[in-house]
């Protein structure tokens, strides 16, 4: 890389844009990005409020305190672990499916997994609200094939939430874990093959572990989207199920308690820092890849 | 396996089938199995200001914030990517820094952000707020496209005299356009279905589609925002099948 570097300077070719025009990027950035996320981390204090303006520290402590807010603190992160989990148990059989035995199909599958992700958050919202109803067709066939004797109330809960975000959520898993399973060298299963393995085992014992890279990236990616969403949670949890986007939210639209909801906002992002200090010992593990 | 492949995708597209049939319904109310064909939640669609007048205002919106992002976006990753740039990667990592953080933490450091210097709820801070968020998928998807050409091309020509221009102009732009054309319908596509940073900035005149979904939603189930998704993935399809005419499906991996 750097020897490539010097004989481009050598023959006096420094790239076609000036590095100049990073700076340009980067000031837009950091005017529009950075200073904002640190002026809120800072002001709190600051944010214009009705006359009973309390100190940032009030609203640490309530959050960190109040069984209440702290509980939902601790249901935000649960929430995101779960769905998270619950997404690799689901998704990783499809990526194992897409990369091994679509074959020419594979175009196709990556075509139904990408279509859901440009439909809005509302629309697929919309139909598990349709799905879930009292009288949906899920109650329909529960009914049918008498299973239950009343319908059940399935929308408005914490099930039905996690159903909604484990469908947002489960192709970005796919698609990571599919994208590290693409570079294992199949060679490698081949010889545990001929040296006697199973099906199963080499699996286990070397696709797998593989793949692990694959399951941190695609965890990192699902934990930080499940993490600030709120849409799903508003329009399927029925407000059973609180958490730190969704709170921000309603103090922002109902209670208009900005600085409350800055104090979360600052918690949240705290709690994705940390997920991105992991993503960067992941990323080091690996070897800085160019 | 294959069953469960096939189970998997019925749960993944089952949800968005029911949506789009439902918005054919001839009944008064959210109907499924649909009864009935009509047109008439189109229709209503259509007339429906809030709905059209944020349709226009999402359109605008995704379209503007598309060239912004692509003339912000595209010099920094080809300069990134090739030029002579300490610490590429750490530069890198930070212009792609704004897809990791939670959209509503930036939403909402956004809106007091801007306030404070007099933007306020407005269309220009709106787009501010988009191509910040947009950004980094153009800066990927072309330095995706761009580390996969060969320098030797610039370099030649360099070599045989063109300017820094010309080189850009007749050499570069023409590899790297399919990246610059799929950052740009990626950023479209984020700006058309954010809801997380819109809603922060929504007006009478600045609220963009999915926001009036939204605080329609809450009040009402009725068919019309079927039709109104429904109408959003047409648009999200048709840019789908551009993208991958032009540049394949497999760069559309977000982890690749």
């Amino acid at each position: 890389m750097t020897d490539q570097v010097r004989r481009g300077t050598s023959r006096g070719f420094s790239g076609v844009v000036s590095p100049w025009w990073i700076a340009v990027t980067a000031l837009f950035l950091v005017v529009f990005f950075v200073i904002p996320i640190i002026n809120n981390l800072l002001n709190t204090d600051q944010l214009v409020t009705l006359a009973k303006q309390r100190p940032a520290s009030f609203y640490y402590e309530k959050l960190f305190t109040d069984p209440y807010y702290l509980g939902i603190v601790a249901d935000t992160v649960t929430l995101s672990v779960g769905v998270t989990v619950i997404c690799i148990i689901i998704g990783y059989p499809v990526a194992l499916f897409l990369v091994r035995h679509a074959g020419r199909w594979s175009g196709l599958v990556i075509f139904l997994l990408i279509a859901p992700l440009l439909t809005s958050i509302i629309m697929r919202t919309f139909g598990w609200r349709v799905l879930f109803a009292r009288r949906g067709l899920l109650n329909d066939f529960l009914l049918w094939i008498d299973a239950i004797e009343k319908p059940i109330l399935f929308l408005n809960g914490p099930t039905s939430a996690v159903i909604g975000l484990v469908h947002v959520l489960v192709p970005f898993m796919v698609l990571s874990i599919a994208s590290v399973l693409r570079s294992i060298d199949l060679q490698l299963e081949e010889s545990a093959r001929i040296l006697g393995a199973s099906r199963f085992k080499t699996f286990l014992k070397v696709t797998f572990p593989l793949s692990l890279d694959g399951i941190g990236t695609g965890f990192i990616i699902v934990f930080l989207l499940a993490n600030g969403s709120f849409v799903t949670l508003l329009l399927l949890g029925g407000g059973e199920l609180k958490t730190l986007p969704l709170l921000i939210y309603q103090q922002f639209t109902i209670s208009r308690d900005f600085q409350f909801a800055a104090a979360m906002s600052n918690v949240l992002l705290a709690i994705a820092v940390g997920c991105l200090y992991l993503q960067l010992r992941l990323i080091k593990r690996k070897g800085v890849k160019g | 396996m294959l069953i469960y492949v096939v189970l998997f995708f019925i749960f993944l597209l089952g949800p968005i089938f029911i949506v789009v049939s439902i918005s054919f319904t001839e009944t008064e109310f959210v109907a499924f199995p649909p009864q009935g064909f009509s047109w008439k939640w189109y229709q209503r669609f259509f007339e429906y200001e809030p709905f059209i007048d944020s349709f226009i205002v999402s359109v605008e919106l995704a379209i503007a914030t598309a060239l912004l992002a692509v003339a912000l976006g595209v010099p920094a990753a080809l300069a990134v990517t090739r030029g002579r740039v300490p610490y590429a990667n750490t530069i890198m990592t930070f212009l792609l820094s704004p897809l990791s953080m939670p959209l509503i933490v930036v939403g909402f450091a956004l809106l007091f952000y801007l306030s404070a210097l007099g933007l306020g709820v407005s269309f220009v801070s709106l787009l501010i707020a988009h191509t910040v968020i947009s950004l980094p998928y153009v800066v990927r998807t072309v330095a995706g496209v761009y580390r996969g050409i060969s320098p030797d091309y610039e370099e030649s020509a360099a070599v045989l005299g063109a300017n820094r221009m010309q080189i850009f102009w007749y050499v570069t732009l023409p590899m790297i356009k399919p990246g610059i054309f799929a950052g740009m319908l990626f950023a479209m596509l984020i700006s058309i279905d954010n809801l997380p940073i819109s809603f922060f900035f929504g007006s009478a005149d600045t609220n963009t589609l999915p926001v009036v979904m939204l605080s329609y939603l809450e009040h009402q189930f009725d068919p019309s925002v079927a039709a109104a998704s429904s109408i959003q993935l047409i648009v999200a399809i048709i840019g789908l099948f551009i993208v991958e005419r032009i540049y394949g499906l497999d760069a559309m991996a977000p982890a690749s």
